[in-house]
C-alpha cells in the first residue's frame, strides 16, 4: 500500500503550490497515473480520501488519467497499445520496444480557489 | 541539514523551493477567484530529489549500489550471506537491511563480518531514498567497493522508489510460480538482472520451468539477463559472482543512471 506514500508526496506538492500562490483553498487535482507506474489508481483515490483531512487539499476533488501503455517498436517503427505484461510489438512482434505512454506518475493540474483579488501571500501579479 | 555530511537533505524533504522551477503556467480561470495551474511534475520528485543525493554519495565514494528486490523469502539475505563469503578479501562489502521490523537479516549480514544497518520500516512496505540516506550515513562509504541495499520483500511497492541505486536486481525463486514475471511487471521490467534463487530445489520442484519464466521476462519487452543461483544445499553462484564482477569493474558513467520506472518523470 505504497499508495499512501504517493498521496503524502501529491499533499506537499500541491500545498507547496497552493501556499506559493497565495490560495484559500484547492479545488481539484489532476494526476496522471499509467498501469506501469507500479501505482494503482484505485487505491491511490483511496487513500487520498484519507490523507487529505486537515490538509488545504481537504474539499478538493481528485480526477486521475490512466493513459494506455503504448510502446514503439525500435526495429519496424510500429507503434500499438498493448498490455502491461506484453510489451512486445503488435506487429513485428520485436522485443526491442521503447514505451511512450503508461508509465507516468505526474500531477498534472491544479485549480485553485484564489482569495479575493489576490489579497494575501504574494505580491499581486504585475500586469502584462 | 545533513549533520553527517553537510548536504542540504533534510528528513522531511519538502518540496517548497522547487516547485516554482516546473515551469508552472497559470491560466485564470472562468470563476473570478480561481486559478488553474499546469504543473506536469512527477510525485515522486521528492523522494527521487533525495535518491540523485544518494547516487552522488556512492560515486563520490566509488562505491556501486545495488538495489536487491523479491518476494518475501526468496532468498535474498541467504544469497549476500554467500556472496560475502565467495568475495571475501576481494571487495569491501556493506549491506543495507529493511524490514518491517527485527534486525535478524542485518544480525545475519554481521556475522560474515562485514558492515549491516537495519531499517525498520513499520508498517511501510518499501524503502525510499530519505531511509537510504540516513543509512549510509551509519556506514563507511570510503571504504566499500559495493554495496547492498536489501529491500523489503514485496514484488510491489520497491519497484516505484528510487533509492539512488546504479542497478536493480530481483530475485525469482523456484518455490515461487513462473509467472511472477508476467504478474508482477513494474518490477521485473526495472530489473537490469533477474536472479533464479534455490534452482538446487528445481528437481523437487516440478511446477517450475525455468524455460517459462524467461519467456515471461522477455515479453517486458527488453533483453534482461536471468540467470541461476543457489546458495544453499549446492551452491552454484558462478554466473552471479561473475555479473557482481563485471558490473564492479565496468565504467560507469557517474549519477547518469536512470530512475528505476524511466521516463516516469515529468517530460520523459
Amino acid at each position: 500500500m505504497h499508495e499512501l506514500s504517493i498521496c503524502q508526496a501529491l499533499l506537499s506538492q500541491v500545498t507547496a503550490i497552493a501556499c506559493e500562490r497565495g490560495a484559500e483553498a484547492i479545488e481539484r487535482i489532476v494526476l496522471e497515473v499509467g498501469p506501469l507506474s507500479g501505482v494503482d489508481a484505485a487505491l491511490l483515490a483511496r487513500a487520498f480520501e484519507i490523507a487529505r483531512a486537515a490538509s488545504p487539499a481537504a474539499g478538493a476533488a481528485l480526477s486521475i488519467e490512466t493513459p494506455p501503455v503504448t510502446i514503439s517498436c525500435e526495429s519496424c517503427g510500429a507503434r500499438s497499445q498493448t498490455a502491461p505484461n506484453r510489451l512486445l510489438c503488435d506487429a513485428c512482434g520485436g522485443y526491442r520496444t521503447r514505451i511512450i505512454a503508461g508509465n507516468e506518475l505526474n500531477l498534472r493540474r491544479v485549480e485553485l480557489r484564489m482569495a479575493e483579488a489576490s489579497t494575501m501571500g504574494r505580491p499581486a501579479e504585475t500586469a502584462a | 541539514m545533513c549533520g553527517s555530511c553537510g548536504c542540504s537533505v533534510t528528513s522531511n524533504a519538502s518540496m517548497s523551493s522547487e516547485s516554482g522551477a516546473n515551469q508552472v503556467a497559470a491560466a485564470r480561470g472562468a470563476g473570478a477567484g480561481d486559478s488553474a495551474v499546469e504543473v506536469l511534475q512527477s510525485l515522486l520528485a521528492a523522494n527521487d530529489r533525495v535518491a540523485r543525493h544518494n547516487r552522488e554519495h556512492f560515486d563520490a565514494h566509488g562505491v556501486l549500489a545495488i538495489n536487491l528486490m523479491s518476494s518475501p523469502g526468496a532468498g535474498k539475505t541467504a544469497l549476500l550471506e554467500a556472496t560475502i563469503a565467495a568475495l571475501r578479501g576481494r571487495h569491501r562489502i556493506a549491506v543495507i537491511e529493511g524490514d518491517l521490523e527485527t534486525d535478524n537479516d542485518a544480525a545475519r549480514i554481521r556475522a560474515q563480518g562485514v558492515p549491516a544497518v537495519q531499517i525498520t520500516t513499520g508498517a511501510a512496505c518499501h524503502l525510499d531514498a530519505q531511509l537510504v540516506h540516513q543509512a549510509l550515513h551509519e556506514l563507511p562509504l570510503a571504504g566499500l567497493d559495493l554495496l547492498f541495499i536489501e529491500n523489503v520483500g514485496n514484488l510491489v511497492c520497491p519497484a516505484s522508489f528510487d533509492l539512488g541505486q546504479h542497478l536493480n536486481v530481483t530475485l525469482l525463486s523456484v518455490t515461487e510460480g513462473d509467472d511472477k514475471p508476467a504478474k508482477y511487471p513494474v518490477i521485473f521490467r526495472a530489473s537490469d538482472l533477474v536472479v533464479l534463487s534455490k534452482t538446487d530445489l528445481l528437481g523437487v520442484m516440478e511446477d517450475f520451468d525455468p524455460a517459462r519464466a524467461a519467456a515471461a521476462l522477455a515479453a517486458l519487452g527488453q533483453s534482461t539477463p536471468l540467470i541461476s543461483t543457489a546458495a544453499r544445499r549446492a551452491p552454484d553462484l558462478d554466473a552471479w559472482l561473475e555479473w557482481l564482477e563485471r558490473e564492479l569493474s565496468a565504467p560507469r558513467a557517474l549519477s547518469s543512471r536512470a530512475p528505476l520506472i524511466a521516463a516516469a518523470a515529468a517530460g520523459g
